[in-house]
């Protein structure tokens, strides 16, 4: 049926880029034909957003071709692409909030629409003939995530496009509006639209993915028809073989409940209750938004909440702020290091003894060989690789700096150490080192929450799992008597339509 | 659960709409006293006095929907209102006098606008040295004694009236404010203006020349505000370099009141001028109640801090909502 | 080639780290050789004496700055410290009124980082509009409570009193005031340097997302720094009015750009969290150095505001270039 239109749109070839220290994509080469929907698996880290970002011109290739509908394209910006009918939607929506519906989808395109009154006007058709009702006078700070997207949609069809990526579209979406951005996606490809859809969870690629390409560490492992694929095929050349040395053996030594967690309400959380065990790797999944990180910060006094009791050791702690939280032995490790963890321009040293401050002060006064020892100690108990502890932690890589804001929570012996997204954009020794350190505080009677996105990481260290969906907590597994795809399923609320219906 | 929610709006409308609220409020509380207050005169004089500031406040407008800040209009204003003076005492035609004090606004803005955008520094400190040298400049032309004007025209052009009951200066603001009101919100620049406010990185990735639009936004402000400093010259007769110092903080500060938030992105002129009003209606019903002026001043300090505060209080609640 | 790169490295770390010092020395050289009364004691003295109030209120702005805010507010709370002090010196006595006046100080101080605190300000630029709108108050309430006229001190019988030996006493060559700036340099480097809070207030302009989650009391660090400016401006009020015996309802006009100036210049970054007092220090010798040597120069007053306004800028865009 697709043997009509078996023409190439899109030919990337032996395409490479290197970030410092990390060899993003290596040669890499990839055909789309006209008129597919293209699947692109991997892992985290496996290339996929790298790439795609070099086809939309956010980021330069070092060496290689691309040859988009006929012509070889070099150094291209965003919005030449998008001329050019190859537009990206993105994990992250790019959106101005402030404005309204009609003028995001035109945006930077004012005069050609006539002024604001054919903005509106061709908004609202290019909107209803993929069958969207959205008025577009409302601003965009006032839609649901999945409406967001149907207007990103909108905008990348507003350029004629002949190419669409989505970069992980379903990663907020329920599946009501998963069916919709389906219908969408089949409406697209009968308009001889080609879509590059990015994704990791496999029912998804096999429901209407025509050509599926794996990848893993910046290779292309395999290209080939969906049909040809079998799940397991897929799913062990996504991973490949190293499987079972990327993670220490989890830690067995579950004891009785250190903290309790009773009706915790936020905004965006709805009667959230756990235990957690002396000795235990807690992992809560749920994708990103679905309130994990609103989770351990409200736990840890960093945001403002509606209600929640906290036990620990079975008595009533109350924490109001993060200096609460550290003073009931807790510790977070937050998810965005640069923004939230670290204080950029100060030393490896200082970043280091933020936490200690009872142990450096007499009297209000700092004592700076405690704040060395203090210092030096953690750099030589986690490995941080830096010149001196003065050195500015600036300078430091991604893993590095990791293990100075651990290092600066573990000085304090936290009995609780929450940990946001620990191994995101660290090259895999230093994970290792981090998963090693999960486990040591664990056998030492401490406690962990993990949280990540990248499922592998904590079904591999946790003993127990909360799966989350739009703040509410849908079901606890272990993660070693099922298997991921019944714990994606609690996390993507999936369980949650069925009792609907 | 319906009456909750009809208050729900009520209420949001009355935390986005403070600025005009408070202005009604004051409105009311005068018509509870017995005063000139409303009377054609006065609502006039109230309309003359506040024009200038609302002309300075279009213009930074722009440049605050656009997600900068200019602090320097105040040294603009005094500067180009000597400019124009001075050459007109040296036998220039008004029409070229005003077009080279329109000529230094462009070019401070340009300044404002490079230093800012091209080699990103903060523009609030940036302007606020600005507004400093300026306001030095401006002293040391005059001596910091008004320069009077000796051509005779020139004060017709705020002071002249239409219908003898229009100021011209009214006039003038209302012309203004139509055109930066027509340019923000129905011309692909204004819209722009939106854009980068909203989110710089998006509308860079939409094509638009952010940083060009942004040098553009400084040196519109710089312009409008050298018009302001022409009207001030010919409203006083003189060139003068007294009102340099502060009118920047409170011009910056008025457009804030009125909803205009320093984030970018949203506001708009007519807010602006709700926000100017507040200030005007503020001084004048103080003065027709015979407020002493000591206590005016306290009185407007506490508006401009209460209201910062509550325009950043505002921030706080949303960014803990989500 | 290396030791070439050294060289230009150590000409690139004087240029970029200590700007500052190439500009006090370059100024007093070119004014020495055009003016040699710039040398004599008497003009020192002076130079010393006009530095008293300045550095006082730079050093607490240094701190409000280090910690990511600004302070307006200090125009109007100098103004208002000013003549309430001067008038109490007559009905409660020297000490009492000196007391009262710090207490002001530190009272409004804490008033403007409690304002700062509630709206969670977070910005520079909004933390510069509400000190403005605070100091307006202050300057309204300075009109208020002298009437608009400008106080005399008064009530003084004793030849040698407590306000007379800071405006005017001398300890060995260096004036009283002088004396007290030193003390208060060492306090406050230690207080910076050796002191919890001191680093908790580097840390809450360093980042203060990161500061609040590792358990530092950003909120407190935010009174801290503005009550220290409120309490050094008064100190900086204190001195001035002991100095011209007067004070005026608007005295403290433009001490506020002034000691944002004399902060910027000495090499504190506007970005918040690095900097440190005796960079102030430089700084306002700097700035004070300048209008002394103006005005020997016979440069006319005005033309000081517009090397001030270019000086910022210039200072601003250094730093900012040594930050990319």
């Amino acid at each position: 049926m697709e043997k009509k239109k078996q023409e190439v749109i899109l030919s990337i070839k032996d395409v490479s880029k290197s970030f410092p220290g990390v060899k993003a994509l290596d040669q890499v080469s990839i055909d789309v034909l006209r008129g597919t929907v293209h699947g692109v698996v991997g892992e985290n880290g496996a290339g996929k957003s790298t790439l795609m970002k070099i086809l939309s011109g956010v980021f330069q290739k070092e060496s290689g071709t691309v040859i988009f509908d006929g012509e070889t394209i070099k150094n291209t910006s965003p919005i030449q692409s998008m001329k050019s009918g190859l537009s990206i939607i993105y994990q992250e929506l790019n959106l101005v909030n402030t404005m309204s519906v009609g003028e995001n989808i035109y945006l930077g395109r004012f005069r050609e629409m006539d002024g604001m009154r054919g903005t509106h006007t061709k908004a609202k058709e290019l909107l209803e003939s993929i069958g969207c009702t959205i008025d577009t006078y409302k601003l965009v700070s006032e839609l649901s995530v999945s409406e967001k997207q149907m207007v990103e949609i909108t905008k990348a069809l507003s350029f004629d496009s002949k190419l669409i990526i989505m970069d992980e579209p379903s990663s907020s979406l329920t599946a009501d509006e998963m069916k919709e951005l389906v219908n969408i996606i089949h409406h697209l490809k009968e308009q001889g639209i080609s879509i590059i859809y990015i994704s990791h969870k496999l029912d998804e690629i096999f429901d209407f993915c025509d050509i599926v390409t794996v990848m893993r560490d910046g290779h292309v492992i395999d290209t080939k028809p969906t049909s040809a694929f079998t799940r397991s095929d897929m799913i062990a050349k996504m991973v490949g073989r190293t499987i079972e040395n990327e993670y220490p053996e989890r830690p067995h030594c579950v004891g009785e409940t250190l903290l309790e967690v009773r009706s915790l309400n936020t905004n965006k959380l709805h009667d959230i209750s756990f235990e957690l065990k002396k000795g235990e790797i807690l992992g809560l999944v749920g994708l990103v938004g679905a309130g994990r990180t609103e989770i351990v910060r409200a736990i840890f006094g960093a945001d403002k909440v509606k209600g929640q009791q906290l036990f620990i050791d079975g008595k009533l702690v109350k924490i109001n702020k993060p200096i609460d939280a550290k003073n009931a032995g807790m510790a977070l490790v937050p998810e965005d290091r640069k923004l939230q963890g670290l204080v950029l321009p100060f030393s490896v040293e200082a970043n280091i003894s933020m936490a200690s401050f009872e142990k450096m002060t007499k009297f209000g006064f700092l004592k700076r060989s405690t704040e060395k020892e203090i210092a030096e100690r953690q750099v030589k108990a986690l490995g941080v690789k830096t010149p001196s502890i003065k050195t500015k932690v600036k300078s430091l890589s991604g893993g590095n700096q990791q293990k100075c804001i651990v290092g600066r929570w573990l000085e304090n012996n936290p009995r609780i150490l929450i940990l946001d997204e620990p191994t995101r954009g660290i090259d895999v020794g230093a994970k290792y080192e981090i998963y090693v350190l999960m486990k040591q505080i664990a056998e030492s009677g401490g406690s962990v929450i993990l949280i990540s996105s990248e499922l592998p990481e904590v079904l591999n260290m946790s003993n127990r799992v909360l799966t989350i969906n739009e703040g509410r907590i849908t079901g606890e597994f272990n993660p070693q008597a099922v298997t991921p795809d019944q714990i994606m399923e609690k996390a993507l609320g999936l369980g949650k339509e069925e009792l609907k219906s | 659960m319906n009456n909750f929610n009809t208050f729900k709006k009520l209420l949001k409308i009355a935390t986005k709409q403070k600025a005009f609220l408070a202005v009604i409020a004051m409105l009311v509380i005068m018509l509870f006293n017995q005063t000139n207050f409303y009377t054609s005169y006065n609502l006039f004089d109230l309309m003359n006095s506040s024009s200038i500031l609302m002309i300075l406040a279009f213009g930074v407008t722009v440049v605050l929907v656009a997600g900068g800040v200019d602090l320097s209009i105040g040294g603009v204003m005094v500067v180009s209102g000597i400019v124009v003076i001075k050459l007109m005492n040296n036998n220039i035609p008004i029409w070229i006098a005003i077009l080279c004090a329109l000529l230094v606004g462009a070019v401070v803005g340009t300044i404002n606008g490079y230093l800012t955008v091209y080699q990103k520094t903060e523009p609030f400190i940036i302007t606020l040295g600005m507004g400093m040298l300026l306001t030095g400049v401006a002293q040391m032309i005059t001596d910091a004694h008004p320069i009077p004007c000796t051509n005779p025209d020139f004060s017709k052009i705020a002071n002249g009236k239409l219908f003898n009951t229009i100021p011209h200066l009214v006039i003038v603001m209302i012309i203004v404010f139509l055109v930066i009101h027509w340019v923000l919100r129905y011309t692909s620049f204004g819209r722009n203006c939106y854009a980068i406010g909203g989110d710089y990185e998006v509308a860079k990735y939409s094509g638009i020349n952010v940083r060009r639009l942004k040098m553009a936004t400084f040196v519109l402000c710089s312009v409008v505000a050298a018009l302001g400093g022409v009207m001030l010259s010919s409203m006083l007769n003189s060139g003068s370099s007294t009102y340099g110092d502060t009118t920047a903080l409170v011009v910056n500060c008025g457009v804030v009141v009125g909803g205009t938030s320093f984030a970018g992105g949203i506001g708009g002129v007519p807010q602006s001028a709700i926000g100017l009003l507040v200030f005007g209606v503020l001084q004048n019903g103080m003065n027709m109640l015979g407020i002493a002026s000591y206590i005016q001043i306290i009185c407007q300090g506490i508006v401009i801090a209460g209201i910062i505060c509550l325009d950043c209080y505002g921030r706080k609640r949303r960014r803990e909502a989500v | 080639m290396s030791e070439q790169l050294n060289g230009k490295k150590i000409i690139q770390i004087i240029f970029s780290e200590y700007l500052v010092l190439v500009g006090i020395a370059m100024l007093v050289l070119v004014t020495a050789i055009l003016e040699p009364k710039f040398l004599s004691p008497q003009n020192l003295n002076n130079v010393m004496r006009q530095f008293g109030p300045l550095i006082m209120v730079a050093l607490g702005m240094t701190f409000v700055i280090i910690g990511g805010f600004i302070d307006l507010s200090v125009a109007g709370m100098l103004s208002l410290i000013a003549v309430v002090t001067i008038s109490l010196i007559e009905p409660l006595g020297q000490v009492p009124a000196l007391l009262i006046g710090l207490c002001l100080g530190a009272f409004c101080g804490y008033l403007n980082s409690v304002l700062v605190v509630i709206s969670g300000a977070m910005t520079q630029a909004e933390a510069l509009f509400i000190t403005y709108g605070m100091s307006v108050v202050y300057g309204g309430l300075a009109l208020i409570f002298s009437g608009g006229s400008t106080k005399q001190m008064s009530g003084i019988k004793a030849d040698t009193s407590l306000f007379k030996e800071i405006g005017s006493g001398n300890i060995g060559i260096l004036s009283v005031s002088f004396v007290m700036f030193l003390g208060i340099l060492v306090l406050l480097y230690v207080f910076q340097n050796k002191t919890f809070m001191g680093r908790a207030i580097c840390l809450t302009g360093g980042n203060k997302t990161a500061a609040k989650l590792a358990g530092i009391p950003i909120n407190r660090s935010i009174a801290f720094i503005y009550t220290i400016s409120g309490f050094m401006t008064a100190l900086g009020a204190i001195v001035l009015f002991s100095r011209v015996t007067t004070a005026s309802p608007v005295i403290g006009k433009g001490y506020e750009t002034n000691a944002i100036l004399a902060v910027v210049v000495g090499g504190t970054t506007l970005v918040g969290g690095k900097g440190s007092v005796l960079r102030t220090v430089l700084g306002t010798l700097l700035v004070i150095l300048m209008s002394n040597c103006l005005n020997l120069l016979g440069v006319s007053v005005y033309m000081q505001y517009i090397m001030k306004g270019a000086i910022l800028i210039l200072a601003i865009w250094l730093d900012n270039r040594k930050q990319l």
